[in-house]
C-alpha cells in the first residue's frame, strides 16, 4: 500500500497541516455565513456567487487604491449587496430562496467577466504587487512552536480573523440573546413575531452577514491566496462551504471540522507531485462526502425548521 | 392565458431593461448590445452581413439540449421536487455517450447509435436516481444531493478526459472521438450544395432537434395522459393526499427523478453525438443544466412554454457571440440577464410593481400564490413538516 503510506507520511509534515487550515478558512467564512443566514430561516447556497463578487471586486479595488485592507472592506461590502438582493428577493417577494440562491451564483459569474471585460478589456487583470496583498503574519513567539507553530501562527492575517470570527459567532448563536433570537426566527418566526422579535430585521441582518463573510473569504482568495482575478475563480468553494455547513449540522464548529477535512484533502490535493493519485478524484471527496453524511451514514443532519419557508405575518 | 403570458414576458422585459441599464451604467451602448443579440440569437437587424439562416441554425443548435433538460427540471417541479442536478445528469450521459461510442467505435450506426443515446439516458437516471432514492428514503433534500452529485459529474469528467481512461492518446483534456455510427447525422446533407448561400454543412442543426422535440411530447403525454402523470402531479400538490388516495408517495419520487435523469442523460448523449462527438474542456464549464431551471420556470413547466423559453435561451446563448464581436459587449452579459429573468420570475417583481411597492423590508398584504415559481413547489411544501421534507 505504497498510497497510504505517501498520505501518512504527508500528514505529519506541519507545511501540510498549514495549507490545510489556510485552504479550510477559505470554505470556513462562507460556510460561517451559511450558519448564519439558514439559522434565521434562509435558505442560502448563494455562497459561491457573494464570494466570487467579492473576489472580483476585491482585485479591481486593490489595483486601484494599492490597499488591500480598503480593497477587503470593498469585498465585503460587494459581497453585502449581492446577499441584500437575496435577502429581498428571498424575504420581502418571498421568492423561492433556492432559485433566488441560483440566480445569485449565475448572476454573480455573468456579472464579473462582463464588468472585468469593460474595465480591463481582453487582457488579463494581471497580477497584484507584493506590498498589496493581504499579509502573512507570524506571531512572535508562538510561531517558534515546534508543528503548532508552523501550522496556527505563521497564517495569513485573514486566517487568525476567521479563528475569531469562528468562536464569536458560536458564542453569539448560542450564548447571546442576538443568537437566541436568530435560533428562534429560524425555528419558529410565528411565535418570535408574538414575543414581539423583527423577523424580516433579523432576516436581514443575517443574510447580509452571510454576504460580508463570504465577501471577505473573496477577498482572501483573491489578495490572499491568488493574488489575481480569473473568470469563475471560486471554482465551487462557496458549494463546498454549503457542504461543510451540512455537514456540520449547522453549527459554526461543526461546519469548521467539515472544513478542516476539505481543506485538508485540498492541501494533499496541492501536494499532488507526492502523491501519485489523480488530483481530480481527490477533488470529488467534498461531495462524497456529504453525500454519505445526508445518506446518513453518520447521524442525521437536519436544519432549522423554519429554514426556506418565508415569513408570511399572521399566517400558521 | 394572456394572464399566464404576462410573468414570462413581464420578466423578459424587465431583464432587458435592467441589462440594458448595466451596460448603460457601464458606458456600453445597451441598444448596440441587443441589436447585436437579435442578430445572433434571429438572425435580424445585423449589421456585420451574418448570414440570418445560420444564426437560426446556432440558435437551434443551442435550443435542442435545453429542450430536454428544461424537461429534466420541469417533470419534478410537479412532484414537488426540485433538480438542480440537471448538469450532472447531462455530464454522466455525456461521459456514458464516449465511453460506449470509444469502445464500440467499429459497430454499424443502426446498433451503437441506440447504445449510445440510451446508454446517456441510463447513466443520467441512475445519477438522479441516487438523490431520489436518497430523498424517498431517508428525506435528504434532493437540492442538495443534487448539488453536490453535479460537482461529483464536473470532477469525473475532468479525472476522465486528463489522465483518465477517456482520454484521446497524446492529447490533453479532450477525449477520443466516437465512431461514425453513433454521431448523429445533421438535418442538411454535409456537402457543398448552398442553402440559404452557404454551403449546407455549416448547418450544424442535427437529428437530436427531432429527438428532444419528442421528448417534449412524451413528458406532455406522460404528465396529462397516464396515471404516473396523475401520480406525479398528486404527489407536487400535496404528499398527505396523494397517499390517502393511495399513491405511493416514495415510488412516484424515485420514478419521477429517474425519468428526469434519463431526459437530462439523453440530452448530454445527443449533445455528444450530434455536436461535438468527443468530450473536451468546454464541458467543465457547460451551464446547460442549469440554464434549464430557467427554462422549466420561464417556461411555466408546460411543454409549449418550454419551447418558448429553451428557444429564447438558445437565440441568447447564440447571440451572445455575435453581440461580443460586433458590439464589443461581453457574452456574459447573457447571464446577467438569465439571473435578472429568475430573480424576476421567483419574485414576480410584476405583480409586485402593479400593486405598488410597499415599504421596505415590510411584507405585502396576503396575496394569493400568484406566481407560478413558488407555486410549483409550495403546495409540495406547504405539507413539509407533517411529511417530513427537510434537508437531511
Amino acid at each position: 500500500m505504497n498510497f497510504v503510506s505517501e498520505i501518512g507520511h504527508l500528514l505529519i509534515t506541519s507545511s501540510l497541516w498549514n495549507q490545510a487550515l489556510a485552504a479550510a478558512v477559505l470554505l470556513l467564512l462562507p460556510a460561517l455565513g451559511g450558519v448564519i443566514s439558514e439559522r434565521s430561516g434562509v435558505v442560502n447556497i448563494a455562497m459561491e456567487g457573494m464570494m466570487l463578487t467579492g473576489a472580483f471586486f476585491a482585485v479591481v479595488a486593490d489595483l486601484a487604491w494599492h490597499n488591500p485592507w480598503l480593497a477587503t472592506v470593498v469585498a465585503m461590502t460587494a459581497g453585502g449587496l449581492i446577499a441584500l438582493i437575496h435577502a429581498v428577493v428571498s424575504i420581502r417577494f418571498r421568492a423561492d430562496q433556492i432559485v433566488s440562491g441560483i440566480a445569485i451564483n449565475i448572476f454573480a459569474a455573468g456579472l464579473t467577466v462582463f464588468l472585468l471585460r469593460r474595465i480591463y478589456g481582453i487582457q488579463d487583470v494581471g497580477h497584484i504587487g507584493a506590498s498589496d496583498l493581504l499579509p502573512n503574519l507570524d506571531i512572535p513567539g508562538l510561531n517558534q512552536i515546534p508543528f503548532i507553530g508552523h501550522v496556527f501562527f505563521q497564517q495569513n492575517v485573514i486566517v487568525y480573523v476567521a479563528l475569531v470570527l469562528l468562536v464569536l459567532v458560536h458564542i453569539v448563536l448560542f450564548r447571546t440573546r442576538l443568537g437566541l433570537r436568530v435560533r428562534a426566527v429560524g425555528e419558529h418566526p410565528q411565535a418570535a413575531d408574538t414575543a414581539g422579535i423583527n423577523v424580516y430585521l433579523i432576516r436581514y441582518g443575517a443574510v447580509i452577514t452571510s454576504g460580508l463573510l463570504s465577501g471577505l473569504a473573496g477577498a482572501f482568495l483573491a489578495i490572499g491566496v491568488s493574488n489575481t482575478f480569473v473568470p469563475n475563480m471560486t471554482d465551487g468553494r462557496g458549494y463546498i462551504a454549503l457542504a461543510a455547513m451540512i455537514f456540520g449540522k449547522w453549527t459554526p464548529f461543526g461546519a469548521f471540522v467539515a472544513c478542516i477535512i476539505f481543506g485538508l484533502g485540498e492541501a494533499i490535493y496541492a501536494n499532488n507531485s507526492i502523491i501519485h493519485v489523480s488530483a481530480y478524484l481527490l477533488s470529488m471527496l467534498p461531495y462524497l462526502l456529504t453525500l454519505i453524511v445526508l445518506a446518513g451514514v453518520v447521524g442525521r443532519s437536519s436544519p432549522p425548521a423554519a429554514d426556506g419557508i418565508p415569513y408570511v405575518p399572521g399566517s400558521e | 392565458m394572456a394572464q399566464g403570458l404576462a410573468l414570462p414576458a413581464g420578466s423578459v422585459l424587465f431583464a432587458f431593461v435592467v441589462g440594458g441599464l448595466i451596460v448603460l451604467a457601464t458606458g456600453g451602448n445597451p441598444l448596440a448590445a441587443y441589436q447585436g443579440l437579435v442578430c445572433g440569437g434571429f438572425g435580424a437587424f445585423c449589421t456585420q452581413g451574418e448570414n440570418p439562416a445560420l444564426q437560426i441554425s446556432n440558435t437551434i443548435v443551442f435550443t435542442t439540449p435545453l429542450l430536454m433538460t428544461g424537461v429534466a427540471v420541469a417533470l419534478p417541479f410537479r412532484a414537488g421536487l426540485f433538480n438542480i442536478g440537471a448538469e450532472g445528469q447531462l455530464l454522466v450521459g455525456s461521459v456514458a455517450c464516449v465511453a460506449i461510442g470509444v469502445r464500440f467505435n467499429s459497430w454499424p450506426a443502426p446498433i451503437l447509435l441506440p447504445m449510445v443515446l440510451l446508454g446517456g439516458a441510463a447513466a443520467g437516471a441512475l445519477w438522479a436516481g441516487i438523490a431520489g432514492v436518497l430523498k424517498a428514503t431517508i428525506g435528504a433534500h434532493e437540492v442538495v444531493t443534487t448539488i453536490m452529485l453535479n460537482y461529483v459529474a464536473q470532477w469525473l469528467v475532468r479525472y476522465l478526459i486528463i489522465g483518465g481512461p477517456l482520454q484521446l492518446r497524446g492529447g490533453y483534456s479532450v477525449s477520443s472521438p466516437i465512431g461514425l455510427g453513433a454521431q448523429l447525422p445533421t438535418l442538411l446533407p454535409q456537402s457543398n450544395g448552398l442553402v440559404f448561400g452557404l454551403p449546407s454543412s455549416v448547418y450544424r442543426v442535427h437529428a437530436g432537434l427531432l429527438i428532444a422535440l419528442a421528448a417534449l411530447g412524451i413528458f406532455a403525454f406522460l404528465l396529462w395522459r397516464t396515471p404516473l402523470g396523475y401520480e406525479i402531479r398528486a404527489v407536487g400538490q400535496s404528499q398527505k393526499a396523494a397517499r390517502y388516495a393511495g399513491v405511493s408517495v416514495q415510488r412516484t419520487i424515485i420514478v419521477t427523478m429517474l425519468i428526469a435523469g434519463a431526459f437530462a442523460g439523453l440530452s448530454g448523449a445527443v449533445q455528444i453525438a450530434g455536436v461535438d462527438h468527443n468530450l473536451t474542456d468546454k464541458y467543465f464549464s457547460d451551464s446547460t443544466g442549469f440554464d434549464a431551471i430557467a427554462v422549466a420556470l420561464l417556461g411555466l413547466g408546460s411543454g409549449i412554454g418550454i419551447i418558448l423559453a429553451a428557444g429564447l435561451f438558445g437565440a441568447l446563448h447564440a447571440g451572445g457571440s455575435v453581440m461580443q464581436a460586433d458590439a464589443g459587449i461581453s457574452s456574459s452579459l447573457v447571464g446577467v440577464l438569465q439571473a435578472l429573468i429568475l430573480f424576476s420570475i421567483a419574485a414576480n417583481f410584476l405583480s409586485a410593481i402593479k400593486l405598488r411597492l410597499p415599504g421596505f423590508g415590510r411584507a405585502p398584504r396576503a396575496r394569493p400564490p400568484d406566481n407560478p415559481a413558488a407555486a410549483m413547489m409550495t403546495e409540495a411544501a406547504a405539507t413539509q413538516p407533517d411529511d417530513g421534507m427537510t434537508i437531511t
